[in-house]
């Protein structure tokens, strides 16, 4: 038998009350991306999203791994499959295995997930079958190293100096091993292009690597390299949120500020209204 | 089929989710408690699979003898006999945890170590002062470093206010903009995901 207590009465008789606000976001939000799709699907223009130049430079990097005759590493992080940056680092790692199927190029993918490793070797075996390119694939160069987090780290340091990859790739969710990687490759003299949404390690990608993808900027990355109107149709959405985001902190801090100036009277004032 | 049926689950499980989060009935049913319970099945069947896979893996490895297939031998007896371990002698019997503790614990603390070096090498490069940008960088981080070690406050007792004052105020606005930047971000991902518009991990083709 299954025993419950209601907490609060519920708004309108079915929301859960303290919750109104967050699913009043979410649904201005969900409206924003989906006016975007349908925009979008409907053929009618779409704005465009601003470059990001860590993401114009993913083909650069490859191209010049492919000019240099060297492999691209690429690494999703030590996020597992629930990670929403593991899902972003997905949507990198098919655009790179399609670019170095059709360049020739070798892609070496290191993981610590085993679960991400089964999806990145289907995925990668995908993109070069796409590209045409069934034969180059190399179910070797996708690799799990270990479980462990600085043992994964020591696997891609060695990985690094053996092989020399032209172009070091970090996309996903990284802790502590992120200064390792990342000054590693620039001890090889790798291009390098990191991205993560952990902000603690984010100086660090910052200080050793040529180009940063700044938080939600690796969620863009799908629409940004597919080109796929519907896609970027959900970012400028979520730009819009942005937008609107900024404009209510906005206003938010002047009405702080005006019932600091005001005194408590002001502050119940806006409360109560 | 092998694409839509994925799809349908994930986007009926955001669904799912979302009516736990919001609504009143589900949630006095605390049906998202059981929603994670369903999730850490899911997660504990899937581990048994990488196991497999790994073995799978590895196993190919032998059997071509490829190279450095003996470092295969080594992986696959290390997993297999320490599973047989933990359920020999349970988790909590101290041959089985001395096994971790006196080989992972000190080689992932060496790795962690490193660390320091490598930071050291990175500051050299990247505080070299080339740009006004840099140079107004590394005059904060002349300040930031002075305040955290005990010259500082020899130096001036402004000092480590200052560092406070730049840790809290600047850096912390710009931190919090990055991650109020991230929780818009991850949200029109989950959108993207939820209506199967991103389907990276279910193969390239499918995107």
């Amino acid at each position: 038998m299954v025993v419950f207590q209601l907490a609060a009465d519920p708004v309108l008789g079915i929301l859960y009350a303290g919750r109104t606000m967050q699913l009043l976001t979410m649904i201005i939000f969900s409206a924003f991306v989906y006016v975007m799709i349908r925009r979008a699907r409907a053929g009618l223009p779409v704005p465009a999203i601003r470059k990001i130049p860590g993401l114009e430079a993913v083909d650069e990097a490859i191209g010049r791994a492919t000019e240099m005759g060297r492999p691209v590493h690429f690494a999703p992080g030590i996020g597992g499959i629930t990670n929403a940056d593991t899902f972003a680092a997905w949507a990198f790692l098919g655009h790179i295995a399609k670019l170095c199927a059709r360049y020739d190029t070798r892609l070496i993918n290191t993981n610590r997930d085993y679960l991400v490793h089964t999806i990145n070797e289907e995925l990668i075996r995908q993109s070069y079958l796409e590209a045409g390119r069934p034969d180059s694939y190399n179910p070797d160069d996708v690799r799990y190293l270990t479980g462990s987090q600085f043992g994964y780290a020591a696997g891609v340091l060695g990985m690094m100096q053996r092989e020399r990859p032209a172009a070091n790739i970090l996309i996903g969710y990284f802790f502590a091993e992120s200064m390792l990687f990342a000054e590693g490759g620039a001890n090889i003299g790798a291009i390098q292009i990191a991205g993560t949404t952990n902000t603690v390690q984010l100086p660090f990608f910052l200080a050793a690597c040529d180009y940063t993808l700044l938080g939600e900027e690796i969620y863009a990355g799908g629409a940004y390299l597919s080109k796929e109107p519907n896609l970027i149709g959900t970012v400028v959405g979520q730009d819009w949120g942005r937008i609107l985001t900024f404009v209510v902190m906005v206003i938010g801090c002047a009405l702080a500020n005006l019932a600091a100036a005001q005194g408590t009277a002001f502050k119940n004032y806006l409360l109560t209204k | 089929m092998r694409k839509q049926l994925p799809l349908l689950l994930t986007g009926t499980a955001a669904l799912w989710v979302v009516l736990c989060q919001y609504i009143h009935q589900f949630n006095a049913l605390k049906m998202m408690g059981t929603t994670d319970q369903w999730q850490q099945i899911i997660v504990a069947t899937m581990t048994l699979v990488g196991a497999v896979n790994l073995t799978r893996i590895h196993g190919t490895n032998i059997q071509r003898r490829r190279s450095g297939y003996y470092n295969s031998i080594a992986l696959l007896v290390a997993l297999w006999a320490y599973i047989a371990m933990g359920i020999y002698l349970t988790n909590k019997h101290v041959t089985y945890r001395w096994v971790y503790d006196a080989t992972c614990v000190p080689w992932e603390a060496t790795m962690f170590s490193m660390i320091a070096f490598f930071i050291a090498s990175a500051a050299v490069r990247t505080f070299r002062i080339r740009t006004a940008e840099a140079a107004v960088m590394g005059l904060v981080a002349a300040f930031v470093m002075l305040g955290n070690v005990p010259l500082g406050p020899v130096i001036s007792d402004k000092i480590p206010q200052l560092k406070d004052w730049l840790m809290n105020i600047p850096n912390g606005a710009g931190f919090r903009a990055i991650r109020i930047g991230i929780y818009i971000g991850t949200f029109a991902a989950a959108m993207r995901i939820a209506l199967g518009l991103e389907r990276a991990h279910l193969g390239s083709g499918a995107q």
